[in-house]
């Protein structure tokens, strides 16, 4: 049994494929693992991918790209507004939804994403060997009903049996099987997405291997074309010294100056320098141009500080702070800029940067593990509410004393913990004292537990002293879906045992 | 590290918790979502191992008190006829039958064997039979059925003491329900599907019913006969018997099939058949359908009136059509004779070689033209045809006096009537100027500004100046489109009347002004229209002039108007002015009512 999982990205589409109990991206008939989202028409056929993508100079008006911006939306919406002005290729609307003009025929956005969506379904199964449809397809959190309709629709069309629409930061985190071994404890993960055409930042809660997102922000302005493009400007300004023409104007020589822009842009990621070379960019003159890492890091300073600035905007918005970030999660291709990640490293100098997979590989890498895990599974339709869990509200906290003698509080019971739920502790007395005492509290947020937040108290007495050892207390909380707490204790050495409940004031 | 509990502290609980659970919005993703999302739908009310644990633990404690039901016959048992026994009583399982667990049916083979293995029994003393004689491979038998679930399936199928009677349409008559959902709920059971809808009740939904029939009439059954074939596959000798066994036996098998599902169709034709909610359904698609009918029926009639309607319309038009084409042919007939009499009055040279005269009788015979019927037209220019030029012009000239005489009748007419009526216009001024449907000053006033407010072209132009009018109306009298219409166009029919009326005036004044007292401009009085005109001195045109220019400057709501228009008339005190303008006023009014007068009594006349 194999699954697939796609991503669809505005730039970029890549396939994973799950077999064996592993998810591994896998590579396109050109070689490449990541295929351009890009589909171009001719007379005679429809071309998907770097063919396509390489040939936009030649045939730009019949050349879709980004067409995820578009797809699901109607005529209204500003964002369909904004990409029919910046598209070269004509959109019509015809019967309320937008089409894409191409030849006199006209091409609706979901015909396009089928056709991607059949190239990587034709890659998976080529590289599996056999026929697989079972799929699971990421979408941007922001991606309305209307957006995941059309989605679906298309890769229904393509003929994948969709098992489950899934946000992209929730696909990356599950690539990284964060909080999938042990479900218990809680951890805050923030998700750096930096795509093609947009930066979008997530924080999740992972709470009992349960992911809840906390907040999230999506900017269109900033993305990886933005880098390529500064550094396209930067070499028509470097062949315009050279050479005395300014070709900013001519959109086929920018083109070709962006395609080799990109290529650049990939190489200094892992090397110190790059070399950019058109063949007669402009009038028949060639353009040979040397840019290094520190260089392009230059040219591109302000699109950084807008990308971290981001960063800190988000975590203000939750009332965050970098230390309360456990993990952070790298995708998007633009992600690999070393210059980033380590921006990204300089704002979070204790929290583990995960970009051990490549980060454009991460999302589909998460939707295939999603999808073994749906694998032969029944009942994959969810319904509304059972998206929606109980969780509990508030921490519950227990008091101790540190060495100094001191109060301290330790959590017992997490809030946000989806219900019902157990949670085991062995605390610690001193061996001395003959009883101890739990008293527990209630408290939401990070500000500490007042007198008055305490509930209950748990007293075992009569232990069994011992003068150089330590009284083990098993605390067993309960919380059941109503919220009301079952706690029982238990003296490991006496096997005296308290039990309270506490009912949920009404 | 925890506290010492201090003296006299007892495990409490103070208060309650203070929040509720709340519920989140979550991801749908990895295995701890499917895992919580499968707990939830099976109900589980902890999310813990060690539950469910208990619970099997629980469920096998409960294996071992099963109680198991003594089966009295066991020990007279035939083993070789063990294909006709009752499997699950052999094992004590009777009261639970097919519901018994896997665990349940091998522990009741444990406890079976313990109680009644040879070896035991012959170490209690029993006689025990030889070989496979012995009661106990009735046992083994059963366990051997039972543990396997292809063969269990099998017995099951044919449960002994299952009851495959189906209800007559007669028996469930009174009671349906209580007779007929005991049996669906019997044959349920062998449903491949896990839920079965229920028959329900009098009050079930259309869709509840109709599913429930619909899932019967396609009912999908587990149930299989192969526990009945006559020969077993295991004793055939060679592959040629086995295959024709095994022929046999799915031929018999088909055939019993048939029948159940034969039976499981009766049960549910007969259910169908007597089902009252499918009675009360079907009736009500027949009231639903009736009523339907009767509206269409309805909208049908309205249609034919609809129709005949258009149709009168239709008539009406056309009769109009005709009547106008006959008018026009009138006209042409007219224009034709005119014609003709000028011709032949032409062609006679006017009955005179005189230049003068001759104009004079093309004017008459112009007026001939103008005012002769058809018929009398017809008839001159027969007699012109007939005679020669002396008669022609003997009938002519008769014909123009009598002309001549009616022009002069109608003139003196007219004339005593306008005389007439500007007496009784005058006295209607005098009362309030409402001559006609009480048009008061305000009310005209009203009406031109709505007229110009609303040019032609305006949507529903009349309707829009009469709602104007009764809005701002101060008289409170309601007035119709068409009374609007009556007065604006008389409105409009006056003023040239008017105009002409200004016109005479001004020549009269002029006369006046050079024939009495050539050489003196400020003596033109205009007594004529000064009624009660008092010591004041007359005012002259220039001032008059003035007086006009100023009023046009200083419109009515210009603050102290009068003393500004006072000022600009040299030689006149502000009394004098408006005195002046009152006259005036007055002047135009009573003219105004004058022609209405007129007007309407022509109208009255008509």
């Amino acid at each position: 049994m194999a699954a697939i999982g796609v991503h669809l990205g505005c730039t970029c589409a890549c396939a994973a494929v799950y077999k064996d109990g592993r998810a591994d991206v896998v590579a396109n008939d050109a070689g490449d693992r990541v295929t351009p989202a890009v589909v171009a028409y001719s007379e005679s056929e429809e071309v998907v991918g770097l063919a396509a993508k390489q040939s936009r100079v030649r045939n730009i008006s019949n050349t879709v790209v980004k067409v995820k911006q578009i797809l699901g939306r109607s005529s209204g919406d500003p964002q369909a507004e904004k990409y029919i002005t910046e598209s070269k290729c004509s959109v019509t609307e015809k019967n309320g939804k937008l089409q894409y003009e191409m030849d006199n025929k006209l091409v609706s956005p979901e015909e396009v994403a089928k056709l991607i969506f059949s190239k990587m379904k034709e890659t998976a199964q080529s590289a599996l060997g056999s026929d697989v449809n079972d799929v699971v397809i990421t979408v941007p959190f922001d991606f309305g009903e209307n957006q995941k309709n059309a989605l679906g629709e298309a890769a229904g069309a393509a003929g994948f049996n969709v098992l489950r629409l899934i946000h992209e930061p929730s696909a990356a985190l599950l690539a990284y099987g964060i909080g999938q071994d042990s479900p218990t404890g809680k951890s805050n993960v923030l998700v750096y997405k930096l795509g093609g055409t947009s930066l979008s930042i997530t924080v999740i809660e992972v709470n009992s291997g349960i992911y809840r997102v906390l907040a999230t922000n999506t900017d269109d302005s900033i993305g990886g074309v933005c880098f390529t493009e500064a550094l396209a400007q930067h070499l028509a300004s470097e062949f315009q010294r050279g050479y005395k023409h300014d070709i900013r104007e001519n959109p086929r020589a920018m083109m070709k100056l962006m395609n080799s822009a990109d290529i650049a842009k990939h190489s200094l990621s892992t090397l110190g320098s790059a070399n950019c070379f058109v063949d007669s960019l402009y009038d028949g003159l060639d353009f040979d141009c040397n840019v290094s890492r520190a260089r392009f890091e230059l040219i591109c300073s302000p699109l950084f500080n807008k990308c971290i600035e981001a960063i800190k905007k988000l975590l203000q918005q939750v009332r965050l702070t970098a230390d309360d970030i456990n993990k952070v999660v790298l995708c998007g291709g633009s992600a690999r800029i070393p210059k980033l990640q380590h921006l990204i490293k300089d704002l979070f100098p204790t929290v583990e940067l995960l970009n051990s997979i490549p980060p454009d590989e991460v999302i589909p890498i998460g939707a295939a593990i999603e999808a073994g895990i749906l694998l032969g599974r029944e009942n994959l339709l969810l319904e509304d509410e059972a998206l929606s869990m109980e969780c509990s509200a508030k921490d519950i906290l227990v008091k101790g004393v540190d060495e100094s003698g001191s109060d301290t509080f330790t959590v017992l019971f997490p809030s946000g913990t989806p219900l019902p739920a157990r949670r085991q502790h062995t605390l610690q007395a001193p061996g001395s004292n003959s009883s101890v005492c739990l008293e527990l509290y209630e408290s939401i947020g990070k500000c500490l537990a007042k007198e008055e937040d305490k509930f209950a108290q748990i007293v075992l007495q009569d232990l069994d002293k011992k003068e150089d050892g330590l009284h083990d207390i098993l605390t067993v909380l309960t919380m059941k879906r109503d919220g009301s707490l079952h706690i029982t204790c238990t003296d490991q050495d006496t096997g005296k045992c308290e039990v309270i409940t506490v009912e949920v004031a009404s | 590290m925890l506290r010492e509990a201090r003296q006299g502290q007892v495990t409490a609980v103070s208060s309650a918790l203070s929040a509720a659970s709340v519920h989140c919005q979550v991801e749908p993703v990895g295995r701890w979502f499917e895992a919580f999302i499968k707990r939830r739908n099976i109900n589980v009310s902890a999310s813990f191992q060690e539950l469910e644990d208990e619970k099997e633990l629980s469920e096998e404690s409960g294996d071992e008190e099963l109680q198991l039901e003594e089966f009295p016959m066991l020990k007279t048992l035939d083993p070789k006829d063990w294909k006709n026994q009752d499997h699950y009583a052999v094992l004590g399982l009777g009261h639970i039958r097919y519901r018994a667990t896997q665990k349940q049916i091998k522990a009741a083979h444990k406890a079976m064997v313990l109680k009644h293995h040879p070896d035991k029994r012959k170490a209690a003393g029993e006689q025990i039979g030889e070989g496979d004689n012995d009661y106990f491979t009735c046992i083994t038998k059963a366990y051997e059925i039972l543990s396997d679930p292809v063969k269990r399936r099998a017995f099951n199928s044919i449960d002994p003491i299952f009851d495959n009677s189906v209800p007559s349409k007669s028996e469930a008559k009174e009671n349906f329900f209580e007779v007929f959902s005991p049996v669906f709920e019997r044959n349920a059971r062998w449903s491949n599907k896990k839920s079965v809808p229920k028959l329900g009740d009098m009050n079930s939904s259309f869709e509840e019913v109709d599913a429930f029939y619909s899932f019967w009439y396609n009912f999908d059954s587990w149930r299989e006969f192969s526990y009945l074939d006559e020969e077993e596959k295991e004793k055939a000798e060679c592959r040629d018997e086995r295959r024709w066994i095994e022929k046999q036996n799915r031929a018999a098998r088909a055939l019993r099939k048939k029948e159940e599902m034969n039976r499981i169709r009766t049960l549910v034709d007969n259910a169908y058949s007597c089902d009252p909610r499918i009675k009360k359904f079907k009736e009500e698609e027949k009231a639903k359908k009736e009523a339907e009918k009767k509206a269409k029926q309805k909208q049908a009639e309205l249609e034919a009136v609809r129709l005949a309607k258009e149709k009168e319309e239709e008539e009406v038009r056309q009769q109009a059509l005709l009547a106008k084409k006959e008018k026009e042919i009138q006209k042409k007939a007219i224009k034709k004779e005119r014609q003709k009499l000028r011709t032949t009055c032409k062609n006679w040279n006017y009955f005179s070689d005189n230049e003068a005269e001759c104009v004079k009788m093309m004017e008459e015979v112009e007026k001939l033209c103008d005012r002769l019927e058809l018929t009398s037209l017809q008839y001159l220019n027969e007699a012109l045809t007939s005679t020669t030029r002396e008669g022609g012009k003997a009938a002519v000239v008769k014909q123009i006096e009598e002309v001549n005489e009616q022009i002069r009748q109608e003139k003196e007419e007219a004339e005593a009537r306008i005389r007439q009526a500007s007496k009784s216009s005058e006295r209607s001024t005098s009362s309030g100027g409402g001559g006609s449907k009480n048009w008061s000053e305000d009310d005209l006033q009203l009406l031109i500004k709505a007229v110009n407010l609303f040019p032609a072209g305006t949507n529903s132009r009349w309707e829009v100046i009469a709602n104007y009018m009764n809005l701002h109306s101060t008289t409170g009298i309601k007035r119709t489109a068409k009374d609007v219409i009556n007065k604006a166009k008389s409105l409009q029919k006056l003023d040239p009347h008017q105009k002409d009326d200004i016109n005479k005036k001004a020549f009269d004044k002029f006369k006046k002004d050079h024939g009495a007292v050539p050489q003196l401009d400020n003596a033109a009085p205009s007594e004529r229209f000064e009624g009660p005109v008092t010591d004041s001195s007359p005012w002259t045109t220039e001032e008059q002039k003035l007086l006009e220019q100023a009023l046009k400057t200083y419109p009515v709501n210009t603050p102290e108007r009068w003393e500004k228009i006072a000022a600009a008339v040299p030689g006149r005190s502000k009394k004098d002015c408006m005195k002046r303008y009152k006259e005036l006023v007055e002047m135009v009014k009573a003219k105004k009512a004058a022609q209405e007068q007129v007007l309407n009594a022509t109208k009255a006349k008509k």
